[in-house]
């Protein structure tokens, strides 16, 4: 037997035939007896003749005929006015097609190439050569520092020296508007400008020679904080100097 | 001749397109799509011909207003001229019709919103766009009826667009459920749902507004 509740949320599909026959037949029984439900299904079906007034207005045969050429004028001209791309197609045979889309795969493919290896090329490390600063202006029994910019005559510009072991990974925290940046290559530049740093230290054995040029070595690594910073004596047929 | 074949077929048989829908694309009408698809222009007109009634009542009652409806209806048309020849005769005309009916007046819905702004009935009679009245008929009755009308689209109005697209395919437009869900593209439950919603509303709105004439 339903209960009034479910009967009541049945009504609006029932009173249109909407449901089975097996809920149908139930809200039937329960309607003979449930007057509440009983003048709730008589309201649903006043309602919907109500809404059943809504007929659409007759067109006459002039509008119609009006209507039908307009879509038929409508019609014909887009079936005049093709497509760019249908109309440059009804010019050209298939041979023609087919020879521009290969063409065009082709300047993709290319295109698609030369973003590869532009994108592969910023990543190779910098090589770049830093000055060692004479053994005379060291202090005794200091390590020997090397100038890797050649902005320390400006003595606006101050100079934090901050010493690494050659041969190891330098954890340097870059700067917040470095993040930004494209890697690498700029921040050397970048990190002289605000003064962070513009001397390395390296150990002895790494100048036991009496090559005054050392070859420093940057790494970018894919954390835009982890920077590896490699020293090593210049090789005389290695990659120009910066005297 | 399969061109006369087709005309005097459409003129005699009730395809159940006109007045009411089919289950199934009846040869002569096959015929004439197969025409249409093939490009011949004829055999387009006579499908606008015997479909325009039904498609212009429809965005009609979609859209509340006879500009919106004429406009969404031309449109309807022209996407039936552009996506013919997808069209496969194992389909039901009908159910593909009424499904591009219902995405243009959603897409109008969309872009102009619903406007239940029914036009009074004397400039619906001046305009002569719609059938002259029997002269005999009372004026009286002709304004009640229209204000009738215009309660009904504003009834219309409250739904949503799924509910109002739903209740006027199956209520008064006579599809079934199942040919509901195909036009809409939807479950025959989910049509269920919303047209039990939507009776539920037109029922509240009559209420109220039949509570308010009371009052006044």
């Amino acid at each position: 037997m339903m209960k009034c509740r479910r009967v009541k949320k049945l009504l609006p599909l029932y009173v249109e035939g909407d449901l089975g026959s097996n809920q149908a037949e139930s809200i039937t029984a329960h309607l003979d007896w449930c007057g509440q439900c009983n003048w709730l299904a008589d309201e649903y079906k006043e309602s919907q003749n109500w809404l059943r007034t809504n007929q659409a207005p007759e067109f006459d045969q002039a509008f119609l005929d009006s209507f039908k050429s307009t879509v038929m004028r409508r019609v014909e001209e887009s079936a005049v006015r093709p497509s760019l791309l249908a109309s440059i197609a009804q010019q050209l045979s298939r041979r023609q097609v087919l020879a521009m889309s290969g063409a065009m795969l082709i300047a993709i493919g290319m295109v698609l190439f030369y973003i590869y290896q532009t994108r592969l090329s910023v990543k190779l490390p910098r090589v770049e050569t830093a000055k060692q600063i004479p053994e005379t202006e060291r202090a005794p029994g200091d390590v020997p520092k090397v100038n890797v910019d050649d902005s320390q005559e400006n003595p606006s510009v101050p100079n934090k020296h901050s010493r690494h072991q050659p041969n190891q990974k330098t954890h340097k925290p870059a700067p917040m508007a470095n993040l930004e940046e494209p890697p690498l290559f700029s921040q050397v530049n970048r990190w002289n400008e605000l003064g962070t740093t513009n001397e390395v230290a390296v150990t002895p054995r790494d100048l036991k020679d009496d090559s005054t040029e050392m070859l420093r070595i940057e790494i970018q690594t894919a954390d835009p904080n982890i920077r590896i910073i490699w020293f090593t004596p210049k090789i005389a047929d290695g990659p120009q100097t910066n005297q | 001749m399969p061109y006369e074949v087709a005309q005097i077929a459409l003129m005699t048989d009730n395809l159940g397109l006109c007045d009411s829908p089919s289950n199934s694309v009846a040869p002569s009408l096959t015929l004439l799509i197969e025409r249409a698809k093939a490009g011949e222009p004829a055999a387009f007109e006579q499908l606008v011909d015997h479909h325009q009634r039904k498609v212009l009542s429809t965005a009609w009652r979609m859209l509340g207003n006879r500009e919106d409806a004429r406009d969404a209806a031309q449109e309807v048309f022209l996407r039936v001229h552009k996506y013919l020849k997808s069209f496969r005769t194992d389909q039901e005309f009908a159910a593909w019709l009424y499904r591009i009916v219902v995405n243009v007046c959603r897409d109008h819905a969309r872009k102009h919103g619903y406007r239940h702004q029914f036009a009074s009935f004397e400039s619906e009679r001046d305009a002569g766009a719609f059938e002259e009245l029997v002269s005999n008929e009372d004026v009286e009755t002709n304004a009640i009826r229209s204000q009738e009308r215009a309660l009904v689209a504003q009834a219309l109005a409250t739904l949503s667009n799924k509910e109002r697209a739903a209740l006027v395919l199956r209520d008064l437009e006579g599809l079934s459920t199942k040919e509901v869900a195909q036009a809409l593209g939807s479950t025959q439950t989910t049509v269920r749902t919303q047209i039990s919603s939507a009776r539920a509303k037109i029922k509240l709105y009559r209420d109220r507004a039949l509570n308010r004439a009371r009052r006044g």
